[in-house]
């Protein structure tokens, strides 16, 4: 199950449904099961005869019905290696073959220990033949549907991790030539500091060019928002201001490169830097049980309609949802002054 | 050349003035660190020359410009940005120049030689192409040859006499040299006709009343004689009150 929440196949090569995950199985049950009910539905029997074959063939057919995701389960990995339409052929194969054989074996233990559970008239092979057509049947429509939505899911999977790819955080352009302008003006008169914030700058474009793969920890997030509070505190001066109160947060807490950093500078875009006289940038956070909050708030002008930049926001949530799912959570409380970031990650065991 | 430089970035205000003082005609009088600081220093220290940064908190470049525009005699331009701005794209390439960061000295030479041969030519462009398209934050007017801005949000009506705009507003009333009619279209959001001559802010309006003798009258939060409403703008005025 661990395997499905992050997408690592790449197109094609998953189109088998994972038979063994819960949602198929159950697929697989309810469909053996209704068969068994048209079956004792159907017309020209007694209620008696019908309820007692309704148990009977229940048995029976989850028996098969299960047997049959066991085989298919178990033979995924070589039925994938051949082409779609072969492994499709291959596994509808199996699923009858198994059904075939099952019946057999069913049949003869039934007639040797005479149970007589099946019908006496009807000989071994019609109940072989019988239940195997009926099998392929039903096997090639139910392959077909898993297939299908197997494929749908894909797409789906693709198509959100298309939006997360695209949602990697970037860098605003103003920001970069900026920084730029501060470095050139410091390398006059404090070249000490230039070469700090070219140091600074580096490090958040590595970040933000997606130099590596994969998670960062927390503690690197609160790093980069160190790098870039300071290139921001050294092209505002004295117009921003920051209180940071981050001691108590785990630093080793997994999470996507760039999480924290676009909030803040959110923070510093969209407010700070559109009041004449600055304010205070304020970053806490919190270690609650099974999980952290990192608030940033910001104060914002009041002529603004809008404080802060929604596609941001929509980015930086987007990209929790994807990654920690309903355990994450971004929460943005517009008060009249104030704008309040919350971040929610899951930490430790939920 | 006595100069203004304006910039929100204290660091890159530092940097300009160090690139202008390799220049032996340009003299650095003031510096700014948003529009309305530029148009007091401007007022003050009647720069020939002002470096403007686009992007500042409070007001920005483009409409300080506007502003530096009613100045006589007005200020040459040039326009700073860290980025290309679209706001800039707009304007008439020939008239407005600028300059972006981080700026080089050569460059910076040009924009000077350019600024000043062109002189109030650029400011003109910038009024030009920027009035139709964006709502200034402030009203600039004099008062016995001073400065006075009157921020927009606490303007309460503006009333048409003659040539001139009063402008009533919460620090007084003030006149101003602009058509009614350009003051409607421009701030179409924030002001409701009710008279041919008379603007009202729509959130300073308390209410509608009608007189024994069938006139109505606009109530306004600040102003204790109410404004008459012309038979003309009624039914609009009541669809506008409704819809708030």
């Amino acid at each position: 199950m661990k395997a499905s929440s992050v997408p690592q196949h790449t197109e094609g090569h998953r189109w088998l449904p994972q038979f063994c995950s819960l949602p198929t199985l159950f697929a697989v049950v309810v469909v053996a099961e209704l068969v068994v009910i048209v079956l004792a539905l159907a017309p020209g029997k007694t209620f008696t005869a019908a309820v007692e074959e309704l148990a009977i063939a229940t048995v029976f057919v989850q028996w098969l019905a299960l047997l049959n995701v066991v085989v298919l389960c178990s033979m995924r990995d070589a039925l994938e290696r051949l082409s779609v339409r072969n492994g499709f052929l291959v596994a509808w194969a199996l699923a009858v073959a198994t059904t075939a054989l099952g019946s057999m074996v069913v049949h003869a233990m039934d007639a040797a220990l005479g149970f007589g559970l099946v019908a006496r008239h009807i000989p071994a092979w019609r109940f072989v033949l019988s239940n195997a057509a009926i099998c392929a049947l039903i096997a090639a429509a139910l392959l077909r549907y898993l297939f299908v939505r197997e494929l749908w899911q894909e797409r789906v999977r693709a198509a959100a991790k298309a939006q997360v790819d695209a949602l990697q955080a970037r860098i605003r352009p103003h920001f970069l030539f900026n920084s730029m302008n501060t470095i050139a003006s410091l390398i006059r008169t404090r070249p000490v500091e230039a070469e700090r914030t070219v140091e600074d700058l580096s490090d958040l474009f590595r970040a933000a060019l997606g130099a590596r793969e994969g998670m960062a920890t927390l503690g690197e997030e609160l790093d980069l928002v160190g790098h870039y509070l300071r290139i921001e505190g050294l092209r505002l001066g004295d117009r921003l201001a920051v209180v940071l109160d981050v001691d108590t947060l785990p630093r080793e807490l997994p999470l996507p490169p760039l999480l924290l950093q676009p909030l803040v500078e959110n923070a510093v875009y969209h407010g700070i830097q559109r009041m004449p006289d600055g304010g205070t940038l304020s970053i806490s956070g919190t270690r609650h049980a099974g999980q952290v909050e990192i608030v940033v708030r910001n104060p914002y002008p009041q002529s603004e309609a809008r404080p802060g930049n929604a596609h941001a926001l929509a980015n930086v949530r987007s990209r929790i949802e994807y990654h920690f799912g309903a355990r994450g959570a971004l929460l943005v409380e517009p008060a009249r002054t104030e704008f309040v970031v919350r971040v929610r990650l899951p930490y430790g065991s939920p | 050349m006595k100069t203004l430089v304006v910039d929100d970035e204290p660091l890159a205000r530092e940097r300009l003035v160090a690139l202008l003082s390799e220049f032996a005609d340009v003299d650095v009088v003031g510096e700014a660190g948003h529009g309305i600081a530029a148009l007091e220093a401007a007022e003050r220290l009647r720069p020939d020359l002002v470096l403007l940064d686009i992007r500042m908190p409070g007001m920005d470049g483009l409409e300080a410009a506007r502003h530096l525009g009613t100045f006589t005699p007005a200020p040459a331009l040039v326009f700073c940005t860290a980025y290309d701005d679209h706001a800039l794209a707009a304007f008439d390439a020939n008239a407005v120049d600028y300059l972006l960061k981080p700026i080089r000295s050569e460059r910076l030479r040009a924009a000077l030689d350019r600024a000043r041969r062109f002189g109030r030519e650029t400011l003109d462009a910038v009024i030009a192409d920027e009035s139709p398209r964006r709502e200034r934050t402030h009203l600039c007017a004099r008062v016995r040859g001073n400065l006075v801005l009157v921020a927009v949000a606490d303007v309460d009506f503006l009333l048409a006499e003659d040539k001139y705009v009063i402008v009533h507003y919460s620090g007084g009333e003030v006149l101003i040299e602009e058509p009614l009619r350009a003051l409607e279209v421009e701030f179409d959001k924030r002001f409701v006709r009710i008279h041919r001559n008379c603007l009202v802010a729509l959130d300073k309006l308390g209410g509608l009343t009608r007189t024994p003798d069938g006139r109505v009258l606009a109530k306004l939060d600040r102003v204790a004689t109410p404004l008459e409403v012309s038979r003309r703008n009624l039914p609009a005025l009541r669809k506008m009150v409704r819809s708030l």
